[in-house]
């Protein structure tokens, strides 16, 4: 599993928890960040720039640290 | 505030305008009222200057007019001819009272050349004998005729005219003089304009000591050293601080000049003067002319405080009106097509851009539909295209 997959976990779980808007949400990281996080999966390859972009749009928009 | 945002540019731009146009409206009401203010000190100045014109005129006919009447009389030329003063008194003394009442102030007879000098004072029998050499008195010797025009005493001001008398065989007994005060114009012109005035004397026409002595006698404040260059002779207010002039009685054109606005108290008066010249033609005077303006003060800011309120009120009316049609026209559809943009970048494919007129934004909603209908198409289809590479 890659990093960026665990943060899309992450990211999910959150929403979950929260009872967030999940469309909203996810579309608020994905233009933050210039990854759509449907294209995610498991086997996607680690890219430390996509990695920092998603880590920051994910402290702008849920306000934790990832 | 946020100045990326177009709503708060605009809203700093119907602000300015609001600023400029309080701002632009207070200095023209302003400049109109000077200019109005303006206006009406030169109508006052030259109004003044044309009344007095025609009283002088006035009195110097009727003055005149007296004085043919007087020449007519044969006990009144054989008394000056065979100058018995106490008989030419007794003759005249009751028709001074009553010229007096009429305002005519000075009356006296002169010897003939070349002694010419004050053979009788109605105004002041007991003195006499004195030789006056005024301009009018070296005028009347040359010409033989009527002389009129102001002449200033020591302590005083006035308009006179001056004329010779014949006895029956054409021979020059001597020459007769009226007089009057100028101060006393300055009481009719009042009543007339509601104006105030007052009678300017060039100190060095004046000798300071009779000023002072002729104060003394009228029981009235030794003024002298209340202004540099004159002495108020005479004035219609009781204020003594609405006369001043610091500049020189002689440099005042014979148009007359306005001079500045000034306050006392909630009162607002604009004030002029033109200048008074004795029959020799030097300006040895200045009237001084002061209208209260503060009713057509109070109208202008009336009007002022009126037009500033209604552009504040039409231009806030007209901010908000601008930014609720912004707001609905442009922003609301704007952060519409953004959240549709964002679900479906969040895998909401399902979300829709409603098109809801047919405006530039209308356009602009239409073609983010057609764009994200399209983006969805290729997602459905990414598995299918990504096999077949």
């Amino acid at each position: 599993m890659s990093q960026l997959y665990d943060l899309k976990v992450l990211i999910e779980n959150k929403i979950k928890a929260d009872g967030l808007d999940a469309a909203a949400v996810k579309g608020k990281i994905g233009l933050r960040s210039g990854k759509m996080l449907a294209f995610i999966t498991p086997s996607t390859p680690d890219d430390a720039d996509t990695v920092a972009k998603l880590k920051l749009a994910v402290k702008e928009v849920l306000h934790i640290n990832a | 505030m946020n100045w990326n945002l177009i709503r708060t540019k605009v809203l700093a731009a119907l602000l300015a305008c609001l600023i400029v146009g309080v701002g632009g409206t207070l200095a023209l009401m302003q400049y109109t009222f000077d200019r109005n203010a303006q206006a009406l000190a030169g109508e006052s100045v030259s109004g003044a200057h044309k009344l007095f014109a025609i009283l002088e005129a006035r009195e110097i006919s009727k003055m005149t007019a007296v004085s043919d009447a007087l020449i007519m009389d044969p006990e009144i030329r054989d008394a000056f001819a065979t100058r018995d003063r106490s008989r030419l008194l007794e003759l005249t003394a009751p028709l001074y009272s009553k010229l007096k009442s009429e305002g005519i102030t000075n009356w006296m007879f002169h010897t003939p050349e070349p002694d010419m000098s004050v053979f009788l004072r109605l105004h002041n029998p007991a003195m006499f004998g004195d030789h006056l050499n005024r301009y009018v008195d070296k005028e009347v010797m040359r010409t033989h005729a009527v002389v009129a025009g102001n002449e200033l005493a020591k302590a005083g001001f006035a308009v006179r005219i001056l004329r010779p008398v014949y006895d029956a065989r054409g021979g020059l007994i001597g020459y007769v003089e009226f007089g009057e005060e100028l101060g006393q114009f300055i009481h009719t012109m009042k009543s007339q304009t509601g104006d105030d005035y007052g009678l300017l004397l060039g100190k060095k026409y004046v000798d300071r000591q009779f000023w002072a002595d002729s104060n003394a006698v009228w029981k009235r404040r030794n003024n002298w050293d209340d202004n540099p260059n004159f002495v108020v002779a005479d004035k219609t207010t009781a204020s003594d601080s609405i006369m001043q002039f610091r500049g020189d009685l002689d440099a005042v054109p014979a148009q007359g000049r306005v001079l500045e606005r000034f306050r006392a108290g909630d009162s607002v008066f604009i004030r002029g003067l033109f200048p008074i010249r004795d029959a020799a033609g030097n300006t040895v005077g200045a009237m001084f002319v002061v209208r209260d303006i503060s009713g057509v003060y109070a109208a202008m800011r009336h009007a002022q405080n009126i037009l500033v309120l209604l552009i504040v009120v039409s231009l806030t009316v007209g901010i908000l009106l601008v930014l609720t049609l912004l707001n609905r026209l442009i922003f609301t559809r704007l952060r519409h097509i953004t959240a549709v943009a964002t679900r479906v970048v969040g895998g909401d494919y399902d979300s829709e851009i409603r098109v809801t007129s047919e405006d530039e934004v209308g356009q602009f909603e239409q073609l983010f539909e057609q764009f994200r209908r399209i983006f969805v198409d290729l997602l459905a289809h990414l598995p299918e295209m990504q096999e077949k590479v």
